[in-house]
């Protein structure tokens, strides 16, 4: 039997528990690690104001303000801490399918059926800049790192790299005979992530515009989101067989699979949490959110509430924070805390 | 990150433009981070550039005359640019401020040709006058100085009736070796005098046989080797010795150097105009001051200095050139102020867009695996991947190759006073400080 060693990261219980009886899968054959105290996320605010399903909601990087995105052409930003409206954006004239954060703070980049990207200065809060260029629906973007640059994809099945302070496209890449459902940069900003709903997940050299790499699945599943990880050493990629894998794009190896919740239709958004206790949290068809342990791929927790499918999830960059929101049944956003959890 | 996914192997020296900036500069420098690059121009102004949009992201109006050197901060916050004009002046880009203001702006009694930050230090600034005089100036509180760094007239205990001519030659070049702890000067006489930074003393002289007027020094990262430019048209490599620590009496070293390399143009006798090592000192370019054509000779120096290859950058003659701190990547300037940024191109691999796909080189025999087609049982494939999934990934630790590595100094000792001098009293140049992106105006709309 493998008993943990006593090198274990800090959130583990302390050693001195005894392991309990196995309550796993009968497939797992090998002892799992030494129990841990779960993850005990509760909702604590449920906010109501878009009129039409939200399609994205991303925290700003420092964790003190929730943006949402909705079909109802408006984004609104909300108090992390109390639950409360702090302002809405408007101007778009279609919906927005995918909004993101500036890695300083200072703005907002959103993606809509429009066509355009817009750009919100957040310290003021107005429009400050149109990106003008892709010829269909804008599905998705991402800031680079340094905030410089921005990548986006849209159902013109380009992906774009923008000079967002002059409002230019750099690079216009051929990259998918789809529509481009997600795209990211890496930490350090010398790849994009891209993926689209011919299945491919593509990795390119964001300097020079090169494919560097294509991950495919056997059955060629929808992909509907992907990122890297904080490392960039993997990606995690949602796929419409109700699948989320994370890929060591070095290997070309599916390294985990995280299933039970439901995907077939949407597009919904899958992300890492940012604290010592890894899990991956995710959306579902099936109204309720899904908490997976990151190394033993077991679901841990599962948060229902919702009342219609749940598209976007994010999670807080520093605090044990889930947010989520659901579509035109429902139109609330959540927020879930973990007050038990300690690092 | 993406190193490990382009091949290793054809990251070599830059072979073709890139880019080119036309910012009307005398030179262009980039940045300790790789991230930018500063142009210093004729009119007084310089400009910072941004590489990942190509785009001048600030002007920096601080002078009434040409910009004659800047120099960057460790960590890239602050820069500095001298002027004719007899001012030094440094920019914080950390401040908010648009347009940007000065920080500091330290007059001096002559017009400026070159000055540097300590490597550690921003608060220690060296100057180097068009006089041939170089000060050594101190902005921290505990230490504030202003000292003329000068070779001693030491004539009364030398032997002999020759030595009471000896004049004061000019200093013509002025360097911080990459450690900080000694300061390189070249004098018009051939000569290259090593002070202590700390004390200020001299700790060696060297005098460089034939090599005239000394016009310029480079050193690799390590600080290792050195490589000095003279009016009389060769680079010479050195390796650099280890000093001793300044005696109290204010004796010094005095040596010749032997050059380990020397690097002409044997057939036109071209004179060079800078020169720089590639980032792990394996290449050497030099610009040569050749009056109707741009070209950068490049020298495989892990290979015994073999000449590697000339680079054509066109009709317009070669003013400077800087390479880039990580990449292999060269900034050269032409006489027009263009800047052109050079590159090492990774061929397309094509094969990359599909998946599973892996591109050879030659025809290989196939060979199967004994079990590879054979019918697996689902149940057990399942419980097979299971398996292999159990592994712990780790997604949060970058890889260490990714990181910045601190260099490891030539003639650095653990505890060493003078780097331990130059900490003292830090300037605010941390890790995670950050230019803010500033939104052009709209002029189209």
């Amino acid at each position: 039997m493998d008993v943990d060693t006593p090198a274990q990261p800090a959130h583990e219980s302390p050693p001195a528990q005894e392991p309990s009886a196995p309550e796993i899968p009968p497939q797992i054959k090998s002892e799992p690690p030494q129990p841990k105290p779960g993850p005990n996320y509760k909702m604590k605010y449920s906010m109501s104001g878009h009129t039409m399903s939200i399609s994205s909601l991303k925290f700003s990087p420092n964790g003190s303000i929730l943006a949402s995105s909705g079909a109802d052409k408006i984004i609104k930003l909300w108090n992390t801490h109390t639950g409360e409206v702090m302002r809405t954006l408007v101007g778009h004239t279609e919906g927005i399918s995918d909004i993101a954060w500036s890695n300083d703070g200072d703005y907002l980049a959103s993606a809509s059926d429009d066509k355009t990207i817009r750009i919100w200065d957040m310290t003021v809060g107005t429009e400050i800049k149109t990106l003008l260029g892709h010829t269909n629906f804008v599905f998705c973007l991402n800031y680079h790192p340094n905030s410089n640059l921005l990548v986006s994809g849209g159902f013109d099945e380009t992906v774009r790299v923008w000079d967002v302070a002059r409002a230019k496209a750099l690079k216009v890449l051929p990259a998918h005979s789809d529509p481009v459902t997600s795209v990211a940069f890496s930490h350090d900003g010398t790849l994009i992530v891209s993926c689209a709903m011919d299945g491919l997940i593509r990795i390119w050299d964001a300097d020079s515009g090169q494919c560097l790499k294509t991950l495919v699945d056997d059955d060629n599943p929808i992909c509907s989101h992907v990122k890297f990880s904080p490392n960039s050493k993997f990606v995690l990629a949602s796929t419409q067989d109700s699948t989320i894998r994370l890929w060591n794009y070095h290997t070309s190896r599916c390294v985990k699979t995280y299933t039970g919740h439901t995907n077939r239709t949407y597009c919904i958004f899958a992300c890492f949490t940012n604290t010592a206790a890894k899990y991956v949290v995710s959306g579902s068809e099936d109204t309720k959110i899904y908490i997976w342990d990151l190394q033993t791929r077991q679901n841990l927790q599962t948060l229902e509430g919702h009342r219609d499918v749940v598209l976007a999830v994010a999670t807080h960059p520093t605090k044990p924070i889930i947010a989520s929101a659901s579509m035109e049944k429902d139109l609330t956003i959540r927020l879930w805390y973990d007050d038990d959890y300690t690092p | 990150m993406n190193e490990s996914l382009i091949s290793p192997f054809n990251i070599t020296h830059p072979t073709t433009v890139q880019t080119s900036l036309f910012a009307l500069a005398s030179f262009a420098r980039f940045d300790p981070t790789g991230r930018y690059v500063a142009t210093g121009r004729v009119d007084g102004t310089a400009t910072i550039w941004d590489l990942d949009t190509r785009a001048a992201i600030r002007i920096l109006d601080g002078h009434v005359k040409g910009v004659s050197s800047l120099d960057w901060s460790r960590r890239s916050r602050y820069l500095l640019t001298a002027s004719k004009d007899w001012n030094v002046v440094v920019w914080d880009l950390a401040s908010p401020c648009i347009p940007a203001q000065r920080c500091m702006t330290l007059r001096f009694d002559a017009p400026v040709i070159s000055a540097s930050f300590h490597p550690r230090n921003s608060r220690i600034i060296l100057a180097l006058m068009t006089t041939g005089e170089a000060y050594l100036v101190d902005q921290r509180k505990a230490h504030r100085c202003r000292v003329e760094l000068c070779e001693m007239q030491d004539d009364s205990d030398e032997e002999g009736a020759g030595t009471s001519t000896r004049v004061r030659s000019a200093i013509t070049v002025a360097r911080f070796d990459p450690s900080g702890k000694h300061i390189f000067l070249g004098t018009s006489r051939g000569h290259i005098l090593v002070f202590n930074a700390r004390t200020k003393t001299v700790v060696a002289r060297h005098r460089i046989t034939g090599a005239g007027a000394i016009k310029g020094l480079e050193f690799t990262k390590t600080g290792r080797q050195l490589v000095s430019n003279s009016t009389d048209r060769t680079l010479r490599q050195f390796t650099v010795p280890t000093y001793q620590p300044p005696s109290v009496d204010g004796a010094y070293v005095e040596m010749e150097l032997e050059p380990t390399h020397r690097f002409n143009d044997p057939i036109n006798k071209t004179a060079w105009h800078a020169m720089c090592y590639s980032p792990d000192g394996e290449w050497l370019a030099g610009g040569a001051a050749d009056a109707a054509n741009h070209k950068i000779y490049i020298w495989d120096m892990s290979n015994d200095g073999q000449f590697a290859s000339a680079l054509d950058g066109g009709r317009e003659p070669l003013l400077h050139l800087h390479w880039h701190p990580s990449k292999s990547s060269i900034a050269s300037t032409t006489n027009q102020g263009n800047i052109l940024i050079w590159h090492c191109p990774h061929p397309e691999r094509w094969g990359a867009f599909a998946g599973g796909f892996e591109e050879l080189d030659e025809n290989v025999e196939y060979e199967e695996r004994e079990d590879e087609f054979d019918i697996e049982d689902e149940a057990d494939m399942i419980r097979r991947k299971m398996k292999e999934e159990e592994e712990e990934v780790d997604i949060d630790t970058v890889p260490e190759a990714a990181k910045p590595r601190e260099v490891q100094h030539h003639g650095v000792t653990a505890g060493d006073e003078d780097i331990a001098w130059a900490d003292e009293d830090p300037d605010e140049d941390l890790q995670n400080w950050r230019m803010r992106v500033i939104m052009e105006e709209d002029w189209d709309m």
